[in-house]
């Protein structure tokens, strides 16, 4: 179900009354209609694969009890929680690809022989749930967190609806102890969830699929475009990226502040990162924090003698695998170790860390620090063209294009007005995001005393999410990770 | 050695590495606290540790450590089993 559509408005705002005046009692209650409204999402947005979702629950569930039962049996439950998790992903995400992989190069080596491949489609949410899962088991083993006695707590936490399709990626152990407490009504929180909603849905209808209608028209048709018009393409692109990923992030946020939980946050301005690896610190934060402390930490221990050689291969592997996360295709893969690649300047001059941050201090960014803004976005900015594309081929040819000296021509551009209006929406989201840096959201209007002028505020951004929206109301892009 | 001479020392590594002339560390401080100090330059600053004290830390208590107290107490014990070894070593 799309956050901004009128089923799960209804099924919501039904939820909503019954957690707060029917199942409000007790911490189990509240959570009890929690896995029932999550599975009841699940169901509606796929239900081929609410068994896959139960099963995975349980599995880990009785996983994480038996590790701490016995202390015998603690390393290898780990591993076979490990072995379900990533399994379950190769299996349901990556099998065909390696498989089709697989056949190509006995294609190119003139063998007959094909594998089958499965006819398997990918459960919703399968990454995200499956990551939390698996924080689950290695935190038991680390210490971090007790096993869940509570199997409605744990099932709950693992297909918690507001971040069951895209995240963002709570751990075990800031989140089960949330589910464990009784939660009371705070209108303070709910409001600024309310805020966080509007923004949420301000960037995803307002600025992400305007900016898609662009930005589709330019990928569908690159072959017969110039370069310049291949570079709006990818920028309305990257914009579109960020404006719909952490509107979702936002509104699913939001919607657990309604539901007085507290859920990480997943982005933090990450256009205003002056590197690499800021940049990586402020995008999909629940994901790069996940890798970082599963993968990259104990990877970089281990390769810590390998000096700088050993810190880059460690921060290639961890990349690669953020594109792997996203699907299985060498788009992705390459999105990743382009990324990985990224790092390796930085970590060969030592200057991860040096710049000072331009969003954390209270004076306006020097012109050195605004070019590296612009210099980090335009190295994003061209990852995701092979993001975006199906083929490797085709981004290649995509690169060349923008790459030649059609890149100076004039841009073709099919409709100037859609461009104008979302050069204008775009501009709104980012100066309202800088002026709101310190805040948690765009619409966190803590600095504006009058309380009419922030209603205005809000009224005007509801209005303009009415009359400026795209027509047609698109899949958020993160659904199918 | 004492743990201030300890301390004294891991601060002067931190210095070093994270470019920041400002920072006095204290046994609770936690990497959230310390600006730059993210798991990119935590390894530079686990490698500069082990090579200044000659010491070797396991996967495990470098994972473990909360807090600068915490590492700094690993360093001491760690110290003192090279003491211990060479010792048992002489008799």
């Amino acid at each position: 179900m799309l956050f901004n559509s009128i089923p799960f408005l209804a099924f919501f705002i039904l939820f909503f009354f019954f957690y707060w005046f029917v199942f409000n009692k007790t911490a189990q209650g509240q959570n009890i209609l929690i896995l029932a409204g999550s599975y009841v999402f699940y169901v509606f947005t796929d239900w081929r694969f609410l068994a896959i979702l139960i099963a995975a629950s349980l599995f880990n569930y009785l996983a994480g009890i038996g590790m701490v039962r016995s202390h015998r049996h603690r390393k290898w439950l780990l591993w076979l929680g490990m072995i379900q998790g990533i399994g379950s992903l190769i299996i349901f995400k990556y099998f065909n690809f390696f498989i089709g992989s697989f056949n190509e190069i006995l294609t190119r080596l003139h063998l007959a022989f094909n594998f089958q491949l499965l006819s398997v489609i990918v459960p919703v949410g399968i990454s995200f749930f499956t990551f939390r899962t698996m924080s689950y088991l290695l935190d038991i083993d680390k210490g971090k967190i007790k096993a869940s006695t509570n199997w409605v707590s744990f099932f709950g936490y693992v297909a918690f609806f507001p971040s069951l399709l895209s995240g963002p990626i709570d751990r075990a152990r800031t989140f089960i102890p949330q589910l464990e407490k009784h939660r009371k009504f705070n209108y303070e929180v709910a409001s600024d969830g309310m805020r966080q909603i509007l923004w949420g849905v301000f960037k995803k209808v307002v600025v992400a699929d305007n900016c898609a209608i662009i930005a589709n028209g330019i990928f569908s048709n690159y072959l017969e475009l110039p370069g310049s018009s291949l570079l709006i393409g990818a920028f309305f692109y990257t914009i579109q990226m960020y404006a719909d990923f952490s509107g979702y992030s936002d509104m699913a946020i939001g919607i657990g502040k309604l539901l007085g939980f507290n859920i990480t946050p997943n982005f933090d301005n990450p256009f205003f990162a002056q590197n690499i690896a800021e940049f990586w610190r402020k995008w999909h934060i629940s994901l790069t924090s996940w890798l970082t402390e599963y993968v990259f930490t104990p990877l970089s221990i281990s390769f810590r003698n390998m000096g700088k050689g050993g810190l880059c291969l460690a921060i290639i592997i961890n990349f690669t695998l953020v594109g792997i996360w996203h699907g299985a295709s060498w788009t992705y893969i390459a999105f990743g170790f382009l990324h990985g690649c990224y790092f390796i300047p930085l970590i060969l001059k030592e200057s991860m860390n040096k710049k000072k941050k331009i969003d954390s201090n209270k004076q306006n960014p020097s012109l050195t620090q605004l070019l590296n803004v612009i210099k980090t976005f335009a190295l994003v900015m061209l990852t995701f063209v092979v993001f975006r594309s199906e083929k490797l081929s085709e981004a290649w040819r995509y690169y060349k294009i923008l790459f030649s000296e059609s890149l100076i021509s004039m841009p073709v551009i099919a409709d100037k007005v859609i461009v104008m209006k979302a050069v204008l929406f775009l501009l709104l989201m980012f100066i309202t995001e800088w002026l709101q840096r310190g805040q948690q959201h765009g619409l966190a209007l803590v600095s504006i005393k009058y309380p009419v002028l922030r209603s205005g505020i809000y009224l005007t951004v509801v209005f303009l999410i009415i009359w400026l929206g795209a027509g047609s109301a698109s899949q958020f892009i993160y659904f199918r990770f | 050695m004492d743990r201030a001479n300890i301390l004294k020392q891991v601060n002067d590594i931190f210095l070093e590495v994270l470019d920041d002339e400002d920072l006095v560390l204290s046994d609770e401080m936690t990497a959230s606290e310390v600006e730059d100090w993210d798991s990119l330059n935590h390894i530079q600053l686990v490698v500069a540790i082990e090579r200044q004290f000659r010491i070797r830390f396991s996967s495990k208590e470098i994972q473990s450590w909360a807090n600068v107290g915490e590492l700094v107490n690993c360093i001491q014990s760690k110290q003192r089993d090279i003491v211990d070894k060479e010792f048992d070593y002489l008799i």
